[in-house]
């Protein structure tokens, strides 16, 4: 038997590769067939959602894409972006309501809103219906979809929005509770199965399209809460048909729809389609001065969605999303902290020459935050009401410059503000100065109150805990606190640790002094002052077990009253006792700055709600 | 051999077993639970959360002083204070009876990952297991064959300008950042060089399955794979190399006038086949797990990726099941690695 020569062996192998490789690159999709539709590749700043449930949702990755698929009630209105806000009809439209909710005050101080809806609207086409045919949205849909937030099935991570609301859903959500074994009840009886169909009082159908919801009192956040993603109507065959996979197969009534569950890689991308059986809903007509000077209004009149495609992509990583826009793969972007200097010029925070000669659009976007540095109101040195420790408070507040933190930390592009409210809610004090602030550097009136409290130049003082979590640049921010509060003699004794090692610190009320912050759930004041409210102490939100009865007395005023002058000025005695108690140094608020190539039409991002993708348009003609 | 094999399975379970207790032990260390929700978690979703993974249930079945606090299940059998719980409900007997049947979630019984709840854990780890392989196997073929062949010419050349133009070029690569290696292939590799081909060659991130995508998603991090992981097996093996290059049977072949590539390519290698093995078997666990690194920059969704979002995201289940088969993974390699030991070398026995 003859032996091929070994070269020859070694040039078959090397062949048989080379033409591996060719094969597959030319397999491979080079250039995207072009499919004639107009779509955008659209970033998110994460791993994107973990479910597309709305029920199951909670974080704004969730609602970035539930919201283009499942629709609320109500909605935030694209164009319309006032200086300051009181109340949700300020900034609310219909989106399944054919109008606005009618409400009305009892006698008996309930409160009944009255919906109608359209008449228009289609759940998308579905394998769950008869035929495969989407149906028409009714008045038991509103019902079923709001039940499911008490259905234990649903680990209630979202009923906290309609607690202690509507009349009777508490008492329904009880009845199908788990009793929990106690002491003088160990092996309580399970619950009965949940039933839907079991009456709420506060449910009343009129007919299909109309129906009241009867609140137990005045709930000003109820005008918010049917904005909210997680209170989006389901279907109650979808639900039934998918069960457990409801999240990866969503059946709404939005104008995008999840085609297969294939156009979703979880942790990758996904790809929404135009629901073609969208009812007719238009680009708005309504805009604020300044959008209407940016030319927003260009697509008034035109049917939405006005792209047939979206695909998003989800992005762990900033400086591949990064790379990913300048190579102009999406449209739009977030702007990362460190990459600020490169779009913008930091004094003027105005687009680079470079950027706005190639004609990217920027816009700065407010976000709802209240960063701040918490005290334990309960911790013997530095908690309780008294003139000594409260002094101690005000003269650390006294010594931190959260003006320097802004400019070294953030690009100075935050809103440094008194109070727990950020702006543009009603209470933000006017260019975010309180009357009695207590906002730093003040060194001299710092020493001074700390000489008063009976530790003059900190001598005496014990050292601070403060815990904060790791990461982003909180070590370095960390050292600046600490360099600051030198100043006066104050010494801090920083803990960096795992964010959920910080929550139970704080929920175990171990932290005197912790790093911390709130994103608001909505915009009213009162979702903020709720922090400081007794009832709420940790393990609730009320991080600082912040306890006046007085602040408690006034937080239950607003909480059932109308937005107008006399609420807005409860609002601000409120901030000022907590701004004068300083169980937390602060505030800032951050804001994100995004930029859109030139070809992304009627670019006006928002981070208050996220359905604008229905908005957007592209410049087909444009290089893309 | 066959009896070796199933001697050191069955040594191998008491040390399983105490992984998989240690393991547990640490990750219940702090409430996952409370980790998971966050700030904002009412008690009574936390309830339910732990329910839903049977963390309110005993974690073994001794020890459990109070039946109804803090467990709150009804024993079977109350001895004064003390309750004793049927094993299959424990925590940890549940699990080692779920690794056992291999049943990480089926439709009927579902064990669901609590990020993507719609999942279920099994299914998630089938799904990024392609990605990974996609990705090690051929860097590992790669790496290996190119460190091996780099490894015998430069112990075969040793002190050569050959020996040390091939190691300066493969410590560079070890000693510079994966990182820094990814971002230049990502900004030269991938947009600069798709800006001069005018068609896109190797995609900068993401991922698509099938062997068509293989060269636009996947090439890049095997190159990268490759240049960063030779430098500490190339080394390893002309350290080898270099000490077989110094036994008798080398001598006796030089002197019997064997030719060099047959001394280099035969005898050497076949006799620095044991490290050689060693060293690649136990990077097999980690063909299954993936780069961390790599697998998040390019966003590709592999095993490294599941596992740290699992762990950015707290996702219990998945955490717990990935640490479970990343530890049979080890063991099952060990074991292979010593038979392989016998069947290259037949001085080693599998006594």
């Amino acid at each position: 038997m003859m032996r091929r020569p070994r070269s020859s062996t070694t040039c078959s192998l090397l062949a048989g590769a080379v033409g591996l490789l060719v094969a597959m690159l030319a397999l491979s999709p080079v250039a995207a067939q072009s499919t004639g539709e107009k779509f955008a590749r659209l970033p998110i700043r994460s791993d994107g959602p973990k479910s597309l449930d709305p029920a199951k949702g909670s974080t704004s990755y969730d609602n970035q894409v539930v919201c283009q698929i499942y629709e609320t009630l109500l909605q935030y209105k694209y164009l319309v972006r006032p200086d300051s806000v009181t109340s949700y009809e300020d900034v609310s439209e219909p989106l399944l309501l054919a109008e606005m909710p009618k409400v009305s005050d009892e006698a008996d101080g309930k409160q009944v809103w009255k919906f109608k809806l359209r008449d228009d609207v289609f759940f998308h086409d579905d394998a769950c219906f008869p035929g495969g045919k989407g149906r028409k949205l009714a008045t038991d849909d509103v019902f079923y979809s709001w039940k499911r937030l008490a259905d234990p099935k649903y680990e209630y991570e979202n009923y906290w929005l309609l607690q202690d609301t509507i009349l009777g859903l508490d008492e329904f959500k009880e009845k199908f509770a788990t009793r929990q074994p106690s002491k003088s009840e160990p092996n309580p009886p399970p619950p009965p199965p949940f039933d839907y169909a079991a009456p709420v009082e506060g449910f009343r159908k009129l007919s299909d399209t109309e129906f009241e919801v009867i609140l137990k009192k005045s709930v000003v956040r109820f005008g918010w809460v049917i904005s909210m993603f997680q209170t989006s109507i389901v279907a109650r065959e979808a639900v039934e048909k998918y069960g457990d996979t409801l999240g990866k197969h969503p059946v709404g009534t939005g104008p995008f729809i999840l085609k297969n569950e294939s156009d979703w890689k979880p942790g990758q991308n996904m790809i929404l389609h135009r629901n073609p059986n969208y009812r007719t809903e238009l680009y708005p007509s309504e805009a604020t001065p300044k959008e209407k000077e940016q030319g927003l209004l260009a697509s008034a009149g035109q049917k939405l969605p006005l792209l047939d495609r979206i695909e998003l992509t989800f992005y762990t990583p900033d400086p591949v999303m990064w790379q990913d826009f300048q190579d102009r793969k999406i449209a739009l972007v977030q702007v990362p902290a460190e990459y600020f200097e490169k779009a913008f010029v930091k004094r003027t925070k105005r687009l680079t020459k470079e950027y706005s000669d190639n004609g990217i659009q920027a816009e700065a976007v407010p976000l709802l935050d209240f960063i701040f540095r918490g005290f334990n109101m309960e911790d013997p040195i530095l908690g309780g009401y008294d003139e000594k420790r409260t002094k101690i408070r005000q003269a650390i507040s006294l010594a931190v410059d959260l003006d320097e933190h802004n400019d070294t930390f953030y690009n100075g592009i935050n809103v440094v503000y008194d109070g727990p409210i950020p702006p543009p809610l009603d209470g933000f004090p006017k260019n975010g100065k309180a009357p009695n602030s207590f906002r730093g550097p003040n060194l001299r009136k710092a020493r001074e109150l700390l000489a008063e409290a009976g530790y003059p130049e900190g001598r005496g003082l014990p050292e601070i805990e403060y815990y904060t979590s790791k990461g982003s640049n909180q070590a370095e921010q960390t050292q600046a606190e600490i360099r600051q509060l030198a100043r006066i003699g104050i010494r801090l004794n920083p803990k960096m640790v795992d964010f959920s090692e910080l929550i139970e610190a704080i929920n175990q009320k171990k932290a005197q002094m912790f790093g911390f912050a709130w994103g608001s759930d909505y915009p009213d004041p009162e979702n903020n002052l709720a922090l400081f409210y007794s009832r709420n102490k940790a393990p609730g939100a009320n991080h600082y077990n912040y306890d006046r009865p007085e602040f408690d007395k006034l937080y239950e005023q607003i909480i059932v009253m109308k937005p107008g002058p006399e609420r807005t000025s409860i609002i601000e005695q409120m901030r000022d006792m907590v701004i004068a108690d300083v169980p937390f140094v602060g505030s800032m608020a951050r804001t994100r700055f995004y930029l859109a190539h030139p070809f992304l039409k009627n670019f006006k991002p928002s981070e208050d709600f996220y359905n604008w993708f229905k908005y957007l348009d592209v410049d087909a003609s444009a290089p893309r | 051999m066959w009896s070796y094999v199933a001697r050191r399975l069955l040594y191998s379970i008491p040390v399983y077993l105490g992984i998989i207790l240690i393991m547990m032990g640490a990750l219940r260390l702090r409430d996952p639970v409370s980790a998971y929700l966050g700030k904002n978690a009412t008690a009574e979703t936390a309830l339910l959360k732990k329910a839903s993974m049977g963390l309110d249930r005993p974690f073994l079945p001794i020890g459990i002083e109070d039946p109804a606090e803090p467990f709150g299940i009804e024993p079977i059998v109350e001895v004064g204070r003390v309750g004793f719980y049927p094993p299959l409900r424990t925590q940890y007997v549940e699990f080692l009876w779920r690794i056992l049947r291999f049943d990480f979630g089926t439709a009927e019984r579902p064990y669901r990952s609590w990020q993507f709840e719609s999942d279920n854990v099994g299914a998630k780890l089938a799904d990024a297991v392609w990605p990974t392989l996609k990705i090690t196997i051929p860097a590992l073929v790669l790496t290996a064959t190119i460190a091996i062949l780099v490894g015998l010419l430069s112990a075969a050349y040793r002190g050569s300008v050959l020996d040390k133009t091939l190691m300066v070029l493969v410590v560079l690569g070890m000693s510079i950042s994966v990182v820094v290696f990814i971002v230049l292939g990502q900004v030269f590799g991938s947009s600069w060089l798709n800006g001069k081909l005018g068609f896109e060659l190797f995609a900068s991130n993401g991922y698509e399955p099938g062997i068509q995508n293989w060269v636009k998603y996947c090439a890049l991090p095997v190159i990268i794979g490759v240049v960063v992981g030779m430098g500490y097996d190339a080394r390893f093996y002309r350290a080898v190399m270099v000490e077989e290059t110094s036994r008798d049977y080398i001598t006796t072949a030089v002197a019997k006038g064997a030719p060099r590539h047959k001394i280099i390519f035969v005898h050497m290698l076949k006799n620095a086949m044991i490290p050689v093995i060693t060293r690649i078997m136990i990077t097999i666990p980690f063909l299954i797990t993936g780069s961390i690194v790599m697998e998040y920059q390019f966003r590709i969704p592999g095993m490294g990726k599941l596992l740290i979002d699992a762990i950015v995201n707290k996702d219990f289940p998945i955490i717990q099941t990935f640490t479970a088969v990343l530890a049979g993974l080890f063991i099952l390699t060990n074991i292979l690695t010593d038979v392989l030991y016998a069947l290259v070398d037949p001085r080693v026995r599998l006594a």
